[in-house]
């Protein structure tokens, strides 16, 4: 087996980072294994053509008793409130810790909560809840309660100028920019350390989406704005649970629409989908609108197959796939910042360019270059594919078409990096739960970092098999999205070269992120 | 001649955790946990890396405390022999008030400053030596609690003014609907 840690080790990225608590990087067997199915996966996408477009489906709703408290729990107000409440208090708590308590961020509940639990969390919330974080969302949750003056029912409307969004804002290029310029105050400001900080942006966050429901009509800042409601709905895209009629044929008489125009007391749809119509999750906040509204009650929770929305039916466009292209880099970034070589290099390049201080300019030059490279190489690549094939379709096409397959990597990725923070770093957050300002406490001592070192909330091997699961069912879904997209192209074109072009770019990229997680990381707390 | 300055815009009480990330500040407990915490600030300038510590971690107005500053080479690793001069400023835009604290001569390759502070605030320690060139490094030094107060306050106050001023707006487009709709009702039935 091919040793390419070996391979990829350049000077100075595999230190063991004296004085710093690691977490351990993915053994050589795993990664073994890893290699041998992406093979063979590569070579079982390569070889075979895609089946026939079906997903198969189930309304939880058809539980036995659960099913009964679901369908009351998603027809009715109060319950999606009650949950809506207890986000928005925890929300004001972050805020209040971050303001007023102490600036120890392992100390203090602004910073813990919200970027080792919540932040972590949230990614590995999407697999099993799908889009449910956006419905009780406290950012747009709080904004629309000061908007329209409710705490649920439909709102009039007087604090709302009601305008059409601009049709140049009408794209997730807002959110795009959104998610670098987080990603950037995360990593490079060091957002994640500082509760004041943390605070400061929770304040910025529901000013703008404030702003943006007093102008526009319905959701914009969730559907256009939202680097995280974004990031959300691609991911949903993969997950085995969503919001979906329960009978479509149900749907397809409907002449009324209530789960788009909303009724006397329930909101229209934010993001302007036909539920009953929608086949895609990516714009959905599973808010309850069009359960709550539907005369039919005909809307509720759904099983289906891993994966299937992206690989039958999410819609390719060219702004969505430079989110992704964006997404899937600035998280192979995220798991670079945290090798013990990251800041070497960092410090170099400040040498060289007489950067100081903070040495946020190198860190943005970086930046930069994580986010260009893998960007021009999937660029180049759809360039030459279109070349070689002799495609008609126009590039932009083309480029939106192939970026649906990197989704579950930068998914997979996203989930396995999350892991090793949410296993080794959370612990302790019960002591941060009862004094959240951390009033007279002490930074962490060493002993206690030891002890956090030393015991994380689940065994290190299950940890690497989670992982490895993990990688290897983003790339199989990934070759299945390919695989499905590719037989969608007009006949004539060679199938087995897209295939094969892809997949070797799939493969490329996987092969960096099982790099990354082989690699001991810095311990943000 | 080239002046080398450093400077911490982001007077947040930025903060990190346990190992130090570049410019970033840190807290941390000494061997004897007693003591209170300590705050650390490593980054490099130049010809330099050089290291700041704050004890106590947050002082109070008219407590004492005192500033470690340790600088060495990047390319040997050799400490800096000469002397550091140690001022202090107003973090505010409006003042330039500055304060000489002292100038120190090395102890044990440290230089080490003592400092009481009679009032609240945001304030810039700046340190100063001369190598083959000026070097000058500012660091963020809060006395005191940080005022909460603020943001929170300007944040509300921008969303009541947002909504007062979109309330209005939106009152007067929907009094200019109807005027227009009665007026068109108006012409429509006039004979």
């Amino acid at each position: 087996m091919i040793d390419f840690s070996a391979l990829l080790n350049w000077d100075g990225l595999r230190l063991t980072g004296e004085g710093m608590m690691m977490h351990p990087g993915l053994p050589d067997g795993w990664v073994n294994l890893i290699v041998l199915s992406v093979v063979l996966l590569s070579l079982y996408g390569i070889l075979t053509t895609a089946g026939p477009q079906t997903e198969r489906r189930y309304s939880l709703r058809g539980l036995p008793v659960s099913g009964k408290l679901l369908h009351r729990m998603v027809t009715r107000p109060w319950v999606l409130l009650a949950f809506r409440s207890l986000f928005v208090s925890i929300f004001l708590l972050v805020i209040i810790s971050g303001l007023f308590g102490t600036p120890i961020p392992e100390r203090n509940l602004a910073t813990t909560l919200t970027w080792t639990i919540w932040w972590t969390g949230l990614i590995i919330a999407v697999f099993f809840f799908g889009s449910a974080w956006c419905a009780v969302c406290p950012w747009d949750v709080s904004a629309t309660w000061l908007v329209r003056l409710r705490l649920w029912q439909r709102g009039n409307n007087t604090n709302s100028l009601q305008l059409k969004v601009p049709k140049q804002l009408r794209n997730i290029w807002p959110a795009t920019l959104m998610f670098v310029v987080l990603t950037w105050l995360e990593l490079g400001y060091g957002m994640t350390t500082s509760p004041y900080a943390t605070a400061l942006l929770c304040l910025v966050i529901v000013v703008l989406a404030l702003v943006s429901q007093v102008l526009y009509e319905r959701k914009a800042f969730c559907r256009y704005f939202c680097s995280v409601g974004r990031t959300i709905g691609f991911y949903a895209g993969l997950s085995p649970v969503a919001i979906r009629p329960v009978d479509e044929n149900i749907c397809l008489q409907c002449k009324t629409l209530e789960c788009y125009h909303g009724n006397q007391t329930i909101e229209p749809c934010p993001t302007s989908l036909v539920i009953g119509r929608s086949k895609q999750n990516t714009f959905c906040t599973s808010c309850g609108a069009c359960s709550q509204s539907c005369p039919y009650q005909n809307v509720n929770w759904g099983l289906r197959n891993i994966g299937s929305e992206a690989i039958h039916f999410i819609r390719p466009h060219w702004d969505e796939a430079w989110f992704v292209l964006v997404l899937l880099s600035l998280t192979a970034f995220h798991g670079l910042t945290m090798l013990p070589g990251w800041e070497q290099w960092v410090s170099r390049l400040a040498q060289a360019i007489g950067d100081s201080g903070q040495l946020l300019w190198s860190f943005s030059i970086g930046m930069i270059l994580a986010m260009l490279i893998p960007m021009m190489i999937y660029a180049v690549v759809i360039l030459l594919l279109k070349v070689a094939i002799k495609s008609e379709q126009e590039y932009k096409r083309l480029f939106a078409l192939l970026a649906l397959p990197l989704i579950p990597l930068a998914f997979a990725y996203h989930l396995a990096h999350n892991l090793n923070h949410l296993f080794r770093e959370s612990i302790g957050i019960s002591a941060v739960i009862m004094n959240p300002l951390g009033r007279d406490t002490l930074p962490l001592s060493g002993h206690e970092l030891h002890m956090r070192h030393m015991s994380p909330l689940v065994p290190d091997a299950w940890t690497f098999a989670m992982q490895a699961g993990l990688i290897v069912l983003g790339f199989q879904l990934a070759v299945r999205i390919l695989q499905n997209r590719a037989a969608g192209l007009p006949a004539g074109y060679d199938q087995i070269m897209v295939k094969g072009v892809m997949t070797l770019l799939l493969v490329s990229l996987t092969l960096l992120n099982v790099w990354l997680l082989m690699q001991p990381m810095v311990m943000r707390m | 001649m080239k002046l080398l300055t450093l400077v911490f815009f982001c007077l947040l009480p930025v903060s990190s955790m346990a190992h130090h990330v570049l410019g970033r500040p840190s807290y941390s407990l000494g061997e004897d946990s007693n003591t209170p915490p300590s705050m650390q600030v490593e980054t490099q300038i130049g010809e330099y890396y050089v290291t700041y510590m704050a004890f106590p971690a947050f002082p109070k107005p008219n407590e004492p405390g005192r500033l470690n500053l340790y600088a060495k080479r990047i390319d040997n690793g050799k400490s800096f022999p000469g002397q550091v001069t140690f001022k202090v400023l107003d973090d505010n835009w409006f003042s330039s008030k500055e304060e000489l604290l002292g100038t120190q001569a090395p102890d044990d390759s440290v230089f080490r400053q003592g400092f009481v502070f009679s009032k609240e605030g945001d304030y810039i320690i700046r340190a100063e030596f001369q190598d083959k060139e000026p070097y000058i490094i500012d660091f963020p030094l809060r006395i005191g609690e940080p005022s909460a107060i603020g943001p929170l306050g300007l944040t509300v106050g921008l969303i009541v003014v947002i909504l007062i001023s979109v309330n209005l707006t939106q009152r007067r487009r929907m009094q200019r609907l109807q005027a227009g709709r009665h007026h068109a009702e108006n012409q429509h039935n006039s004979p």
